[in-house]
């Protein structure tokens, strides 16, 4: 695809991490201009094109906050119309990278060593875990034995030659007690499914001494500028029923969301004026970026 | 940094040995720091043989041009520049002095709701702590595996 695309004729818009260290944005301008010599650039976070597709889809919409779950940590952020408010930025540094490599490592502690597997056991997070509605009742459910244990899941591994992908055994092929007769490579898993995910929500639980997502959106809220939190609340009475204090939207697809909002972003009238171009960056240097972008 | 004398990680207490809150410490450390490794894998299809008769790659001849002396790059300028790690990168930015929200700012403060506490052998509630080393546990059953495999052996 990349041989398809001529640099020299195309802008680029490329997300980072908020507040990423300043001499990392030097290096990436740098990159972007003299290794690809892109015609001109737009650095932002992915969050701000999530923020762009929410308000550009829901025009009479003032506020919102976009908690960004990547694969380092997870982002809290608030923004009011196109402005991103720093002072309300909270990152917990919990991201799906750490929620593989704990299911990694407690998996291989308790059954099989799979601490060289990342790519099979990533795919294992994806297939068997989920986001718990009721933790203590499911740790009960996830303790039962037998067929009462509704939320146990034999997972059947690849084996790169029959099996080119793992998957979960149907219910009713599942054998409860004793062994299968078939010669496949078998993780049990129960209480593993939604306490995997769980760090999200206490970080704590595994010793990160930090907040979970709930707590550190209403720590963000909280530090805004005087006015905000009191508009941010009135907005979203007026918006939803009295009874639901708070309106949550997951995009239909949460992974394209602000690569859509980019897209967007990129066909807005204003886009040449929110990119650096190769020309300017080669007359002014870092200091065109640092008064363009806000990262 | 201040050293830990390793001889009084183990604190004599009756019989039993008893590990100190630094090891104690130290050990959480590690393993934060091991969930925190890269750990990006390509999938383990893409690097098998394609099915049916194996298809014969080109050979490139390697004696066309001696790329030993290669000439420096950018490329090669970035990866210098690279080579620092994350904790030398954080360092230079000297955010603490910095007024204005910067990434140690950012940073989501502890947590004021409870701890809870998970058996480190089955991942089920717990309500037992082990005296030697401050695990939880659950059950005697997992108490014993406890002692048998990480109590003890997972000492820096
Ligand atoms: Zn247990
Ligand atoms: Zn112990």
């Amino acid at each position: 695809l990349y041989s398809q695309v001529e640099f020299a004729d195309t802008s680029i818009i490329i997300t980072e991490p908020y507040f990423n260290f300043s001499s990392i944005q030097e290096s990436m301008t740098e990159i972007l201009f003299e290794e690809y010599q892109f015609q001109s650039a737009l650095r932002t976070n992915a969050g701000s094109l999530s923020a762009h597709h929410f308000f550009h889809t829901k025009p009479s919409e003032l506020c919102c906050l976009v908690v960004d779950s990547g694969f380092s940590f997870t982002h809290i952020a608030p923004y009011c119309r196109s402005k991103k408010l720093k002072e309300g930025i909270r990152r917990i540094n919990v991201g799906g990278k750490l929620l593989t490599n704990h299911l990694k490592e407690i998996i291989s502690y308790r059954q099989l060593h799979v601490m060289d597997e990342t790519y099979v056991i990533n795919q294992v997070k994806e297939d068997v875990c989920y986001v718990s509605q009721h933790f203590y009742r499911d740790m009960d459910i996830a303790q039962l034995k037998g067929e009462d244990n509704t939320l146990l899941r034999d997972y059947v591994l690849p084996d790169f030659s029959t099996i080119k992908k793992g998957f979960c055994k149907p219910r009713e092929e599942m054998v409860f007690s004793g062994k299968y007769k078939t010669s496949e490579q078998i993780l049990r898993l129960a209480n593993e499914r939604f306490a995997v995910p769980e760090m999200l929500f206490h970080p704590s639980d595994i010793g990160i001494q930090e907040m979970g997502i709930p707590e550190a959106i209403v720590d963000s809220v909280q530090s805004l500028p005087e006015g905000f939190r009191e508009r941010l609340e009135a907005e979203l009475r007026s918006l939803v029923p009295a009874h639901l204090p708070v309106s949550v939207l997951l995009p239909a697809n949460p992974v394209c969301y602000s690569w859509e909002g980019g897209k967007l972003l990129a066909h807005t009238p204003d886009y040449d004026e929110m990119v650096v171009t190769r020309e300017d960056y080669e007359e002014n240097g870092h200091l065109v970026c640092e008064d363009k972008f806000d990262i | 940094m201040v050293l830990e004398k390793k001889s009084s990680a183990r604190v004599e207490a009756g019989q039993r040995r008893v590990l100190d809150e630094a090891t104690r410490q130290r050990r959480l450390t590690r393993q934060l720091e091991a969930l925190e490794k890269d750990n990006f894998q390509d999938d383990p299809l893409s690097s098998l043989p394609p099915p049916g008769p194996t298809a014969r790659l080109p050979a490139f001849s390697e004696s066309e041009e001696p790329e030993k002396k290669k000439r420096k790059t950018r490329g090669d300028h970035f990866k210098q520049r690279f080579r620092k790690n994350f904790t030398t990168l954080l360092e230079e930015e000297n955010l603490s002095e910095k007024p204005e929200p910067n990434y140690l700012s950012a940073a989501a403060p502890p947590s004021s709701l409870p701890p809870r506490h998970f058996c480190c052998v089955c991942g089920f509630p717990s309500h037992y702590t082990c005296t030697t080393c401050g695990g939880r546990y659950c059950s005697s059953k997992c108490l014993i595996t406890h002692r048998e495999t990480r109590c003890l052996k997972w000492t820096l």
